[in-house]
């Protein structure tokens, strides 16, 4: 299977935040034929665990986040409409007119209404998008419509991944189905590798309502070694540079104070050893990725960040290029392979 | 019920001092629980063994209110003050509150405000009728806190006070206790501490007990007076079942469960999809590994004003789900 064909294959599982258990048996079967053990833990964390040749092997988690943003249903409205809630940060501006599946007790299909500009007042033009002010529109009578959904049902975007130009793809979900893509080719790059230590790929749940997953996940794997891999902003015209990534010209590796900074410099020296071009993605904060929970969690565990960058974050209009999901995926299984883990005593 | 709910919401526990709260619950339930202790942080632990080797459920209910704390006297004996939680400074005007030592004040604002919007708690201060820095400071001293004054009435199956956010749901995980009887799954009540400053109580006491699953039992907003933001939640339609809130989605198995307890014995409830706000379910799902948690709110109208308003019959169903629930095999 090419990535392309991968990349959308995932990015068509159903997954909103909260919502997981849609899905992970699905994302599960991605896994299995290429490591010693897949399971699905009480969270619906999907993991992969391939066992290490040493004989006493450390342990190295690989994280990408697989839930989506979405919606969920709040409430009915007379004439067959229903009140939505967001799961995750959603741009109300780019929700308007936008098609939707409800996950009710069978898929209803729906679309958001937005008052036209005809009926639009003049300070209506002017003001915000509320959530509140959003509804979906089925077309079903409310008696037939409260047969099939109830209030807690999720929701997600129907906007299909396409290919385009010059290795390109575009639609919804690749934050970060690319990085749970690139959990796939690592562990296939891994088949022909020899690693000391153990590695778990976890798919986690619940990024983008608060870093469940990783929260969950890191302290019941307890490893000695965290590489989270998620996606970063891509260039575009009218964006602040220094937050923003050129596609295809390196893999983004994250530098700040929620990174450990020696096992960082040993990423970079792996990449430029295999020749993989980086970029540094400077994050003087919480970066707002996993790494900024499985850094704290227990005793604190050494976090790296790899990132895919990607334009038009939490749209429909996702835009990544093929050949970065690539590369991180071989950056990362390059370095996790590698007799990596410093015990206490060693110094690097 | 009313008698309970007026001693609970009477007592005064803003968050971080929970000690007499605490005293009149553990007075309370001691002699009906198998074992009781109070944790570190001050979380009330009461457990309740079960009869058969079942689950370890834990159900959880903040004991802690709102309040001001007193930061600093100035030289009229005025105390200017910082909050303690959710306070709102449009809320706070006028109102009567107390500190632990019994003395009373005003909360005023400082008169050259023509603009409200610029109404911030650090134009306001509390009055408690003295003169001068002395004569206030031999009563009050800062770092004390003053909670609203509200008492508690009963009127057309509604309780109105203050602090029933959430010394309900303390009453409810009482009144369950007294009338549980025998139960398969061993059942650890919590009353929690420092809820209303960050959900602070509950994760520490949920690492500790490492439950199998978990319940928050709290209070929630409602949707039925004039002109609200659309919210599908209304006064004596039955206690809710979360499915989410800013901070927790509530994990399957616990919904699922709670949802099902109420269809089989026909107790009404309600479906809460909460964009603000969060429970002590945020930092119990998150501890130890994670903790699969849920919560069951009380629908309540003017929540963190002195006149919270519940009904007693949600209050009651809440009892009857989670008697259920506990006893689910």
């Amino acid at each position: 299977m090419n990535t392309d064909t991968l990349v959308k294959q995932l990015c068509d599982l159903n997954a909103p935040a909260g919502c997981e258990n849609l899905s992970a048996e699905k994302l599960k079967s991605f896994f299995e034929p290429l490591c010693d053990k897949a399971y699905v833990d009480p969270f619906f964390n999907v993991i992969g665990y391939k066992k290490g040749t040493s004989k006493n092997p450390k342990k190295i988690i690989i994280t990408a986040h697989f839930d989506q943003i979405g919606m969920i249903v709040s409430g009915f409205e007379k004439g067959g409409f229903l009140r939505i809630s967001n799961l995750g940060g959603i741009d109300t501006k780019a929700l308007l007119a936008s098609e939707v599946i409800v996950h009710g007790r069978e898929e209803v299909f729906g679309v958001i209404g937005a008052k036209p500009p005809h009926l639009l007042k003049e300070d209506e033009t002017k003001k915000n998008v509320k959530m509140t002010g959003l509804f979906i529109d089925t077309g079903f009578p409310d008696d037939i419509l409260k047969q099939k959904v109830s209030i807690g049902d999720p929701v997600t975007m129907l906007a299909p991944v396409v290919t385009l130009k010059n290795g390109c793809i575009a639609g919804k979900s690749l934050d970060n189905r690319t990085g749970v893509a690139a959990l796939v080719l690592i562990l296939k790059e891994l088949q022909n590798m020899k690693h000391p230590n153990d590695i778990y790929v976890i798919a986690t749940v619940q990024e983008e309502t608060g870093l469940l997953g990783a929260i969950t996940s890191s302290y019941s794997l307890e490893p000695d070694l965290a590489v989270v891999i998620d996606v970063c902003h891509g260039d575009m015209p009218e964006a602040d540079r220094s937050q923003c990534f050129p596609l295809n010209k390196g893999i983004p590796v994250a530098i700040g104070p929620a990174f450990h900074s020696e096992y960082t410099d040993a990423l970079f020296e792996v990449a430029k050893r295999e020749r993989i071009p980086t970029q540094r993605c400077i994050e003087p904060g919480n970066p707002g990725t996993e790494a900024w929970a499985i850094q704290v969690s227990r005793f604190g565990i050494p976090t790296v960040e790899a990132c895919i960058p990607l334009r038009y974050m939490h749209t429909t209009a996702e835009l990544v290029s093929l050949k970065d999901i690539e590369a991180v995926a071989t950056l990362v299984a390059r370095y996790v392979s590698e007799d990596i883990i410093k015990t206490t005593e060693e110094t690097f | 019920m009313i008698s309970l709910i007026r001693e609970l919401a009477g007592a005064y526990g803003p968050s971080g001092r929970e000690e007499e709260i605490r005293n009149l619950i553990e007075q309370k339930i001691s002699s009906k629980v198998d074992e009781i202790y109070t944790d570190t942080l001050g979380n009330l632990i009461a457990v309740k063994k079960g009869s058969e080797n079942g689950k370890r459920i834990m159900l959880a209910a903040h004991m802690d209110e709102i309040g001001l704390v007193a930061s600093y006297i100035d030289d009229k004996g005025f105390i200017r003050v910082s909050n303690i939680g959710g306070i709102n400074p449009y809320v706070a005007i006028g109102q009567r509150v107390q500190f632990q030592n019994g003395i009373t004040g005003c909360v005023c604002y400082e008169e050259n405000i023509t603009d409200f919007k610029d109404l911030k708690l650090d134009r306001m201060y509390i009055d408690i009728g003295a003169n001068s820095r002395e004569i206030t400071s031999e009563c009050v001293m800062p770092g004390d806190i003053a909670v609203f004054c509200g008492e508690t009435i009963e009127q057309n199956t509604r309780f109105i006070s203050k602090a029933l956010d959430d010394r309900i749901g303390c009453a409810i995980l009482i009144k369950l206790i007294e009338q549980m009887g025998d139960c398969p799954n061993e059942v650890i009540f919590v009353f929690t501490v420092q809820e209303e400053v960050g959900l602070r109580g509950a994760g520490p006491a949920a690492f500790d007990i490492k439950p199998d699953i978990a319940v928050a039992v709290d209070v929630t907003g409602t949707g039925d007076t004039p002109e609200c933001k659309p919210l599908a939640i209304e006064l004596g339609k039955g206690p809710t079942v979360m499915i989410k809130d800013s901070r927790t989605i509530s994990h399957p198995i616990v919904k699922n469960a709670l949802i099902e307890c109420a269809e089989k014995n026909n107790i009404p409830y309600q479906l809460e999809v909460m964009s603000v706000g969060g429970n002590d379910a945020g930092t119990i799902h998150t501890a130890a590994g994670g903790i699969p948690a849920g919560a069951v709110s009380i629908p309540c109208r003017y929540l963190h004003r002195p006149c919270e308003m519940v009904d007693k019959n949600d209050a009651l169903n809440a009892v009857k789900l989670l008697d259920a629930f506990i006893k689910m095999p």
